[in-house]
């Protein structure tokens, strides 16, 4: 009898990944810019913003004043500066919905690549490896990333983000995780939910859900920093550099 | 010649300026705080230097003073990528041409801004980008006085 139940559980496990590598695995190479749900877009395939953050109570009252003061600074004229002013790259997750600007997927089956347009960020995500331990990755911008299929979604998990590579500014510790659902939500509209997990900094959760369109004939325009008149002054404030007087 | 604020920009520009640059869930290469949206000008002058460049483009140009003598501007624009979404190509401007730029002013006073529009020799306006300010004469009230 027992040997019964065995053989079925066996041959239902082996059913189903018979099925699931059948099912056939979406193509999500090309370039992809946001898909703009308000505009004559379908608002059920629109982006889903991430909810207020909930930190631990030890983070968060630091975290709320240094809101409180950049919101301050920004009303009276004197943004405080982001990696990004320094043209110091967003990292993952930011690098993935940065203004208006596409994202290039290249997909084959050992690895899927990500190349962003701003920046010319690249991150690289290793299929069907085992993922490393947090502690066994150096913290930096695009951690290390492994996917793998599940059905039709892309599963992608992603650690080693360095502490100074934050998600709207919102403070993680060498813990966190991020974790990706990538799909086609329609032919040629490409989903990502992103999940950011740190047990050390969050109380919850941060979910939101990126939304892009396909650019069929998009061709990438380089993006090399080299005339940043940005800068920012002794108070933390950003200036821009005039030519005159 | 420089001219003061002489236009208005509409209303759906101020919208749609205010639904770009207040958008907390988009990300940019920084903050557009330190220009005044709110105090739009307009100038006319003679381009030094168009640089198609990142993280932004700019038009420099040479303004007459109407005290006589000359003052250099700097107009900082959006990135290429942007730019071309609105139509520029990155040879638009060249050295010695005139052009008409709208833009929005440093508010610490130093002479430089951000582009809301330039009215090109061969007429065209152009704006800085979709959601940057006006991509067209209509939308923008062009300061088509000043040509």
């Amino acid at each position: 009898m027992r040997c019964r139940y065995a053989f079925i559980a066996v041959s239902i496990a082996l059913l189903v990944s018979i099925a699931d590598a059948q099912t056939p695995r979406p193509d999500l190479s090309g370039v992809w810019g946001p898909y703009r749900g308000g505009r004559g877009g379908d608002p059920k395939l629109a982006a889903v913003p991430a909810g207020q953050p909930v930190l631990k109570p030890q983070y968060a009252k630091d975290f709320e004043a240094r809101r409180a003061a950049e919101a301050a600074a920004t009303q009276r004229g004197e943004p405080v500066a982001t990696n990004g002013t320094l043209c110091v790259p967003y990292g993952v997750p930011t690098m993935m919905s940065v203004a208006s600007y596409p994202v290039e997927f290249i997909q084959t089956p050992k690895q899927i690549t990500i190349v962003t347009e701003a920046f010319g960020e690249v991150r690289r995500i290793y299929m069907d490896k085992p993922q490393q331990k947090i502690d066994d990755v150096p913290p930096g911008y695009y951690g290390r990333s492994v996917g793998r299929w599940e059905g039709d979604t892309l599963i992608v998990d992603t650690v080693g983000i360095k502490e100074a590579v934050q998600y709207q500014r919102i403070p993680h510790s060498d813990q966190m995780r991020i974790t990706e659902r990538i799909r086609l939500a329609a032919p040629n509209v490409l989903h990502d939910q992103i999940t950011i997990e740190d047990p050390v900094v969050l109380e919850k959760p941060i979910t939101y859900t990126l939304a892009y369109s396909r650019m069929p004939d998009y061709e990438m325009v380089e993006f090399v920093c080299d005339n940043n008149r940005e800068y920012v002054d002794a108070n933390g404030v950003v200036r821009m550099r005039t030519r005159g007087k | 010649m420089r001219t003061s604020t002489g236009w208005r920009i509409s209303a759906a520009t101020v919208f749609l300026m205010t639904l770009w640059l207040g958008s907390g869930t988009l990300v940019a290469h920084h903050s557009f705080a330190m220009f005044d949206t709110a105090k739009p000008i307009s100038l006319t002058g003679t381009v030094t230097a168009f640089e198609w460049t990142n993280p932004h483009a700019y038009i420099e140009i040479d303004v007459s003073e109407p005290g006589g003598g000359m003052k250099h501007w700097s107009i900082e624009m959006g990135s290429p990528s942007i730019l071309q979404q609105s139509g520029w190509k990155f040879r638009d401007l060249k050295f010695g041409d005139k052009v008409t730029v709208s833009l929005s002013p440093l508010r610490n006073g130093d002479p430089g801004g951000l582009l809301i529009q330039a009215t090109l020799p061969d007429g065209r306006v152009l704006g800085n980008g979709p959601g940057r300010g006006p991509a067209t004469p209509t939308r923008g009230a062009a300061p088509a006085a000043n040509k």
